[in-house]
Order: C-alpha cells, then sequence, then structure tokens
C-alpha cells in the first residue's frame, strides 16, 4: 500500500537562483523521512515539487511508479499539512475534514464514518463542529492532520507543521505524528529546521543546503558521523580542529594539529591520504573533563579552564588546550560539556584540568 | 495547469473589457475626426473657435476647481479629526459622513431649489427681500451641491492615507519639539499625499463632466449640457464629437497627473504602526468640539436632500412663500407609484442595475483572480485597465454607446429584422447598451474589493483545497469566493448604488418611456409642470431610502477598507 517517492535529477530555479539543484534521493515505502536544513536550502521548494504547487525545471518526479512532474497538484493524490494548516475558516471541523471525501465522491455514511476515524485518530472529535478560529493552536493542527489522512492519500506531506506551536505542544505532537504515520503506515515526508524533530522521530534525514543533499541517512548516522563540516555545524554543537593527516593505517588515522597528534578510528571508505588538510569535528559532550584520565582515554589533553556556565544538569565549560610542545595556553579553544558536573570554577578562577576524548568520537571531515 | 487557465482568462477578459470599454472611446474619437472618411482637424479646432463651446468648457473647468477646492477643505479637516480623536457618537456620524455619496446631488438639487429659491425657505428665515440665489449664483449652487454630494470620495481617501501613517513618524517630530499645524504641513500631510491626489482626481474628473446637477440647476453654459442638447445631432453634426473628445482628453490628462507626476510617489511605511496609540480621547466639552463639524457637514449635505423630503410630502403648490411646506400629504408617493412612467422605471432600473452587477461580478472575479493569483507578464497592465473606467467620465462613455448604436441602427440587417433592432437600437430598446454602460463605469469597485479579498486571503487555503484533489473551478466555488464573499457583496453593494442612481448614460441612452430608469423619470417628471415636481421628490425619495439601507450595509461589512475602492 505504501509507495516510494523519487526525485531524478530535479532542478528548480527562481530566476537565476537554483533553489532545488539537481536532486536525486529514493524515499522508501512506509518511510518517516525528513527533509532538514536551514532557511532557503530548499527544503520546503522540494515538498511543494511533490505536491505539484511547483513544477521543476528539469528532473523527474514519480510518487510509485508514476511520472508526476507535469501533473496538477489536484491529481496527485498526495496529503499535504500546511506550515499555516490552512485550514477553511468558512467550514467547520468536520466540513474542513469532509471536504476530501466528497470530491471523492465517497458515500454519505461511510463518509461520516471515516470523518469521525480520523477525528479520533488525532483525538478532536468532541470539537467537530467548532470553527478553526475556536480551536487552539495544537488543535488546529491536528485538524489539519486529519483532514490530510482522512483521503488516504499515497503519501503525507508535512511543512514545518509544529512551527507555530510552544515548546510542549511540540514534543507532545511530533510523538503523535510519527505514531499516526506508523499506524497507518504511510510514506511521510516531514520538512522542519528543527533537528530535535528530526533527530527524534525520523527514520532517514536529508540534511540540504544551497539546493543540494549533504547527507543523508539515519539520525544516529547523521548525528554520529556528520560527513561535512556543514552537517556537523547545523545538526548539534561542536569544535572543529584544524589539522594535517600524519598517519593513516586500516583502523586509526592520526591528525598533527597546532595542540599535538589527534587520532581517530572512525574510518569511511574512502579515508584522505597523508599530508591532506582535513577538519576534526569533536562534539563537546564527547570530551571527557577531570583529573584522572582512564587508561584507554584515547587523546588527552591539559586544559585551562576559563569559563564555565552552570546549568543544573551539565556545566559547559569554555577550556583552553596547552600545547604539549611549548606547556602554554594556546589559541585552540574547546567548548566541553560535563553532564552530573563535578568540576565547576568559582568566580572564574582559572583552573587546571585534564580534558580526553575516545578516538571513536572523532571525526575526520575533509574540506 | 494554472499559467494556462490564467492566459486564457487575461485574453478572454481583455478582449470583452478591451471591446466595451474601447469600443465607444474610439467612435467618439472617429466622429470627431474622420468626418466622410477625411480626416480632420477642422471640427477640433472648431471647439476652440467657437465662442460658446471655450465657455462651456471653461465653466466646467471652474466648476471642477471650485468643487475639488471646496471639497478639499470640508473633508481633510474631518478626516484627519476622525483620525486623531475619539469622541462621543464618532461611529454614528462615521457612517452618516458616507450617506451623501449616494445621494446624487441631481436629486438634490430639486430642494436646493426649494430652499433656496426666489420665494424659498432661506429668504423667509433671513425676513429679507426675496433674492434668487440661485439665479445670480448658479455657479455656487452647482459647487456647492456637487462638493457636498462628493466629499465623503475625498474623505475615505484621506482617512485611509492618514490609518497608514504611522504615528511614531508624528511622535518623533514631536519629539524633535515641532507641534501642531507646524507638524501637520511638514510631517502629515506629505505622507498622505498620495491618498489626497488618489481623491482629488475622482472628485475633479466627476465634477468636471457632471450632467445632471447643471441641468437640474439650469447651469446650461458648461460643456456637459451643451453635449446633451447636442445629441439629436449626433448622426450629423462632427462638433458634438470633438466636444466630447476634448472633455475626454483633458480628463485623461488630469488622471495621468495625478496619478504618475503628483500620487506616483508614495512612501511606504517602513513599518507597521508599531504604536496603536494614534487617537486621543476627547470627552465632554472637547468631544462635542470635535462633533460639531462632523454634525455641521452632515446636516448640511443632507440640506438639499431634506427639502426632497419636504417638497415630497407637501401638497402641491403649499410650499410658496413659507419657510416649510404648509400642508403635508403622503398623496404624492401614492400617486408616485401609480403614475406609469414611476413603477416601470423602477423595475426598469432594478432590472439593468442587477444584470451590471451580475456582469462585473463575473469579470472582477476573473480580473482580480489573474491579477493577484497569477505571475503572468501583462497582469499589472490588466489592473490598470480595470481601473480607467474611474478616469474616463460617464458623460464621454455615454456618448460614445450612443455613437455606436447610432451606427448600427442604420444598417440595413438591423433595421430589418426586429431581433436586432431590439438589441443595438437604443430608441428601440436601451437594455443592452444600458447594462454594458452601467456595468463598465463600475468595473473598478467590483475589481478592487475582489482583489483585496483575495489579497487578505492565503493561497494556501486554495492549495490545500487542490492538494485535497479539488480543481480550479471547485477550488473557487467551495473555498475561494465563500472567502472573499465580504468583499464581493461590498463591492456589489456599491456598482448597486450607482447604477441605481446613475445619470449620465441614463438620461442618454434611455430614449423610450417604457425603458426609463429611475433617474431619467425623475428628471422627465421634473419638468412637467403642475405635480411633477413633488411626485419627482417622492420617487427621489424612496431611492435614497433604498440606498441608504445599501451603503451602510456595506460600509458595516467593510469598515474601513471601503476607502480602498475609491483609489486609482
Amino acid at each position: 500500500m505504501a509507495v516510494s517517492i523519487r526525485f531524478e535529477h530535479v532542478t528548480k530555479c527562481f530566476g537565476d537562483n537554483r533553489v532545488v539543484d539537481d536532486i536525486d534521493l529514493t524515499i522508501e515505502p512506509g518511510e518517516l523521512f525528513f527533509l532538514l536544513g536551514p532557511s532557503g536550502c530548499g527544503k520546503t521548494t522540494l515538498l511543494r515539487c511533490i505536491a505539484g504547487f511547483y513544477i521543476p525545471e528539469s528532473g523527474k518526479i514519480f510518487i510509485g511508479n508514476k511520472d508526476v512532474t507535469q501533473l496538477a497538484p489536484e491529481d496527485r493524490d498526495t496529503g499535504m499539512v500546511f506550515q499555516s494548516y490552512a485550514l477553511w475558516p468558512h467550514m467547520t471541523v468536520k466540513e474542513n475534514v469532509a471536504f476530501g471525501l466528497e470530491l471523492r465522491k465517497v458515500p454519505k455514511a461511510e463518509m461520516q464514518q471515516r470523518v469521525a476515524e480520523a477525528l479520533a485518530a488525532v483525538k478532536m472529535t468532541d470539537r467537530a463542529d467548532y470553527k478553526p478560529n475556536q480551536l487552539s493552536g495544537g488543535q488546529q493542527q491536528r485538524v489539519a492532520l486529519a483532514r490530510a489522512l482522512v483521503v488516504r492519500p499515497k503519501c503525507l506531506l508535512l511543512d514545518e507543521p509544529l512551527s507555530n506551536l510552544d515548546a510542549k505542544l511540540r514534543l507532545e505532537m511530533r510523538g503523535e505524528i510519527r505514531r499516526i504515520c506508523k499506524q497507518f503506515s504511510l510514506t511521510a515526508v516531514y520538512v522542519t529546521h528543527d533537528q530535535k524533530e528530526a533527530l527524534s522521530i525520523a527514520d532517514r534525514i536529508a540534511v540540504l543546503d544551497k539546493g543540494k543533499i549533504q547527507q543523508c541517512g539515519a539520525p544516529r548516522e547523521v548525528y554520529k558521523f556528520p560527513t561535512s563540516r556543514f552537517v556537523a555545524h547545523f545538526i548539534g554543537e561542536t569544535n572543529f580542529v584544524e589539522g594535517t593527516v600524519e598517519k593513516v593505517s586500516d583502523r586509526e588515522i592520526t591528525v598533527a594539529t597546532p595542540v599535538g597528534p589527534i587520532g581517530s578510528t572512525v574510518m569511511s571508505a574512502h579515508p584522505p591520504a597523508v599530508g591532506q588538510k582535513v577538519t576534526l569535528s569533536i562534539r563537546p559532550e564527547v570530551i571527557h573533563i577531570g583529573y584522572e584520565p582512564p587508561p584507554d582515554a584515547g587523546n588527552v589533553f591539559d586544559a585551562a579552564i576559563h569559563d564555565t556556565i552552570y546549568l543544573g544538569e551539565m556545566a559547559q565549560h569554555e577550556v583552553n588546550i596547552i600545547t604539549a610542545s611549548s606547556g602554554h595556553a594556546g589559541d585552540l579553544k574547546l567548548n566541553v560539556f560535563d553532564m552530573n558536573p563535578k568540576i565547576v570554577a568559582i568566580d572564574n578562577d582559572i583552573q587546571m584540568a585534564k580534558i580526553w576524548v575516545r578516538k571513536n568520537n572523532v571525526v575526520v571531515l575533509r574540506d | 495547469m494554472r499559467t494556462k487557465v490564467s492566459w486564457i482568462i487575461f485574453v478572454i477578459v481583455s478582449l470583452i473589457f478591451g471591446f466595451l470599454f474601447l469600443a465607444p472611446l474610439w467612435m467618439v474619437i472617429r466622429g470627431g475626426f474622420i468626418v466622410s472618411g477625411q480626416f480632420t482637424l477642422e471640427y477640433l479646432f472648431g471647439v476652440f473657435k467657437n465662442p460658446v463651446y471655450t465657455e462651456g468648457l471653461f465653466n466646467s473647468l471652474m466648476l471642477a476647481v471650485g468643487t475639488t477646492s471646496l471639497v478639499t477643505l470640508i473633508a481633510v479637516p474631518l478626516a484627519w479629526l476622525g483620525n486623531k480623536y475619539d469622541f462621543p457618537g464618532k461611529k454614528l456620524v462615521s457612517g452618516l459622513i458616507l450617506v451623501p455619496m449616494i445621494l446624487p446631488p441631481f436629486v438634490g438639487a430639486i430642494g436646493f431649489q426649494q430652499i433656496l429659491g426666489f420665494y424659498g425657505g432661506l429668504n423667509l428665515v433671513l425676513g429679507i427681500e426675496p433674492t434668487d440665489w440661485l439665479g445670480s449664483l448658479q455657479y455656487w449652487g452647482v459647487i456647492s451641491l456637487q462638493s457636498l454630494a462628493l466629499y465623503p470620495i475625498m474623505y475615505l481617501n484621506v482617512s485611509a492615507a492618514l490609518a497608514n501613517v504611522d504615528p511614531a513618524m508624528e511622535e518623533a517630530a514631536a519629539n524633535l519639539g515641532c507641534r501642531g499645524v507646524k507638524k501637520f504641513f511638514k510631517i502629515t500631510l506629505p505622507l498622505i499625499m498620495p491618498g489626497l491626489f488618489a481623491g482629488g482626481t475622482i472628485v475633479f474628473i466627476w465634477s468636471f463632466t457632471e450632467l445632471g446637477t447643471p441641468l437640474i440647476m439650469n447651469f446650461t453654459k458648461c460643456a456637459s449640457v451643451q453635449v446633451f442638447d447636442a445629441l439629436k445631432e449626433i448622426g450629423t453634426n462632427p462638433f458634438p464629437y470633438a466636444l466630447v473628445f476634448v472633455m475626454l482628453a483633458m480628463s485623461v490628462t488630469i488622471y495621468l497627473v495625478g496619478k504618475f507626476l503628483l500620487g506616483g510617489k508614495a512612501y511606504a511605511m517602513q513599518s507597521k504602526a508599531a504604536t496603536v496609540a494614534g487617537t486621543k480621547n476627547a470627552r465632554g466639552l472637547k468631544g462635542l468640539l470635535v462633533l460639531l463639524p462632523f454634525a455641521l457637514v452632515i446636516f448640511v449635505a443632507l440640506t438639499p436632500h431634506l427639502g426632497v423630503i419636504a417638497t415630497s410630502f407637501s401638497v402641491p403648490g403649499s410650499w410658496y412663500q413659507s419657510i416649510l411646506p404648509l400642508e403635508f400629504t403622503t398623496g404624492n408617493y401614492v400617486e408616485a407609484l401609480g403614475h406609469s412612467m414611476t413603477v416601470s422605471s423602477i423595475r426598469n432600473s432594478l432590472f439593468y442595475s442587477v444584470l451590471a452587477v451580475m456582469f462585473n461580478a463575473v469579470i472582477g472575479i476573473a480580473i482580480a483572480y489573474v491579477v493577484v493569483r497569477s505571475d503572468i507578464p501583462f497582469r499589472g497592465a490588466l489592473d490598470s485597465l480595470a481601473m480607467l473606467p474611474l478616469a474616463v467620465p460617464g458623460l464621454v462613455m455615454a456618448f460614445g454607446y450612443l455613437a455606436i448604436s447610432s451606427h448600427f441602427s442604420n444598417l440595413d440587417w438591423v433595421k430589418e429584422q426586429p431581433f436586432w433592432q431590439n438589441l443595438l437600437d437604443v430608441r428601440t430598446n436601451p437594455t443592452l447598451f444600458l447594462v454594458i454602460a452601467y456595468a463598465i463605469r463600475r468595473l473598478p469597485y467590483m475589481v478592487r474589493s475582489a482583489v483585496a479579498g483575495l489579497q487578505q486571503t492565503s493561497v494556501t487555503l486554495e492549495e490545500a483545497a487542490a492538494n485535497l484533489g479539488a480543481n480550479l473551478w471547485t477550488t473557487l466555488r467551495r473555498i475561494t469566493i465563500p472567502l472573499i464573499m465580504a468583499n464581493l457583496i461590498a463591492g456589489g453593494l456599491l456598482a448597486f448604488s450607482f447604477s441605481m442612481l446613475e445619470v449620465s448614460d441614463s438620461l442618454m441612452l434611455a430614449q423610450r418611456e417604457d425603458f426609463y430608469p429611475i433617474t431619467k423619470t425623475i428628471y422627465e417628471l421634473f419638468q412637467l409642470i403642475g405635480t411633477g415636481k413633488y411626485i419627482a421628490s417622492a420617487l427621489g425619495v424612496w431611492a435614497m431610502m433604498f440606498l441608504t439601507v445599501t451603503i451602510i450595509g456595506s460600509s458595516l461589512i467593510l469598515g474601513r477598507k471601503l476607502g480602498a475602492i475609491f483609489r486609482v
């Protein structure tokens, strides 16, 4: 029942601006797929190409095995949830949800049953006769979802569906959306700029920038093993350390940096060559801070803590690495997140400590 | 596909509009310049050589200058007060202040004469020797009547412009030590200039070519009345054509000057007004002081119409050498409804106006859709084109339609077949031309309100429908039109009201008694010696009551946005 969605070299321009640039991508049947990126990256444009509101300049789009590239929006059978919800203010909740079924000439009895089911699925049964402007943001969002789902579309398209909700509702609704997608085993494409939404419920994520897919993979893969500076920087926080490849073996790469050699055991299919300039990405939370690193600590450095923000469950330290050769604090600053913090600097007294990073937490990025 | 549909609509609408709007103008131009197949400037120059015509043109121009000035003096202070202060009764007077707009000055003129005439009420109130205020001061009479009917257009434009001015602009000036009158002239006035000129242009063109008021006031030495008097010669004499062409050229020039030279540089507010506190509260004595000018203007503006009402209730002949009528009766109303002309004229006006509004609704929605929702290259041009009827005087259009009809009626195939004769010869049946004339002249109101409605309606609401499988037509019917219904009703009501009391087209195109619309009937009744004036007044009161209800209705629906409808 669920269908795949496939892009073949899709390019969409607005004037001279290539907003979607030669995208090749297959979204598997039943997958909850995220398009993630900063504003202007082309994610919404790509989604609107699936829905048919934009026709790409070149390339093809398939829903299932059908080429829909030139098809009018009304002939595509996609269910879309708009960022503004786009609930029709002159119709009640029930009429909004029933609209798609009316157009499909569903018999009256069946229509009523399906509307009731859809409203039940989003827990809005008791608001069926309200007008949209009598509902809260979260309720409107759920009606929009019901309206898209009730026609049993081939695929569900969600355009930043939670961006107008407050933080608490966002948390609640994102779980709800995943539950519903899986319940109806729908192929769903979800556009957002909120990485937490993407990481928490996606099956796979495509990170977009400047109209191109920078990286595509499961949430853990994209977070743990970014393949470019952009992805590492855009998703989560990270420290970048520049350096030159010193040694490459089957299981380990050693990179010479201003603070001494740093080893990484994160291997890619095409490891860099010795002498190549690279950037290391080290996330703040993988850096340990303390006084006695364990014997298998990996990369160990002396560090001066010169700023600390205490947040309760963790402390965010800004540390300066002591360069091994000179013994002085160099220019390299790292952010360190210490969960359940033990070390808290008092009155900005500079404290000395050791930091260490396991080699499987250091990612080598080629520039 | 959307773009393809937009193109189809664009082409069809442009053809219909172009033909119905440009053809009459072409007939006017052709009639004045091409005589017996030869191009000639003789008649154009002839207009300027003829002292009667030059005097008429000069007088019309002076009427327009006077009316526009007076309208500005009335409307700008009122709009400024209304924008600045909250005062007791503001809601009521802001509605009432608009009422004179739809009461045609042409009807008011009847009452005006009763009050200001030789044996009228004013002389008796003043207790002076009978003075014919109108005989010696016809010119001022026409200007006053026109101003009192046209100031709402200016008021709406200036109010809308003032509402757009970010209060922070004035606050910044005050903060730097600029206050009072100086602040108004240095800061506020320059910011509302585009609105002022937009309103001024319409008022100017309107009063320049107004036919009904000078006609009833018997001010015959102006161009519009001269054209009206020359209608009988439409088939033979090129001079009326040339005269109408001169009026057209002057109107278009004024429109272009107003639009591009003076009103062109609208200052975009950098921010939407951040502070709401633009209005001050005026209570007690101060509130009354602010209310007073409103009350005064409303009272003076409604006086001619009060005169009409009084006339309509007076026993024929009983309002003579007295301040008010001496004997009252409702007999005029009974007679008005019993008179052969009146009943059919009400029916005719309703019929023509309803048809015209229906035509406008279809064309207006189509134009607005292309202008707002498509991205085809010439949509801006279509938008401007649809506004043009505001710049072209009704008199010119009516003359053009008459010329077309006169051209057709001389063709053999029209003469021989009753069907074509009924359709195309206004002397047989003016329905087609009257409906077209009513519709084209009121199209701008419909287009403006539909455009405003579409602009306020998010396009995603339509996309959501398409996403669920609705095609263009279903989306329009189920989503778009219901959502902009308030705008369509308001625009339609305005178009309808103006059609019901349309003067120039009605006077010129309706030539057979059984096809007379209300206005022509009022004019004809007024000409009758004896009871005519009183029955005409009764009929006028019926029409005014009817229109007051519709205009108040539409202003309630549209609120402040009403001003946007009168923009060029």
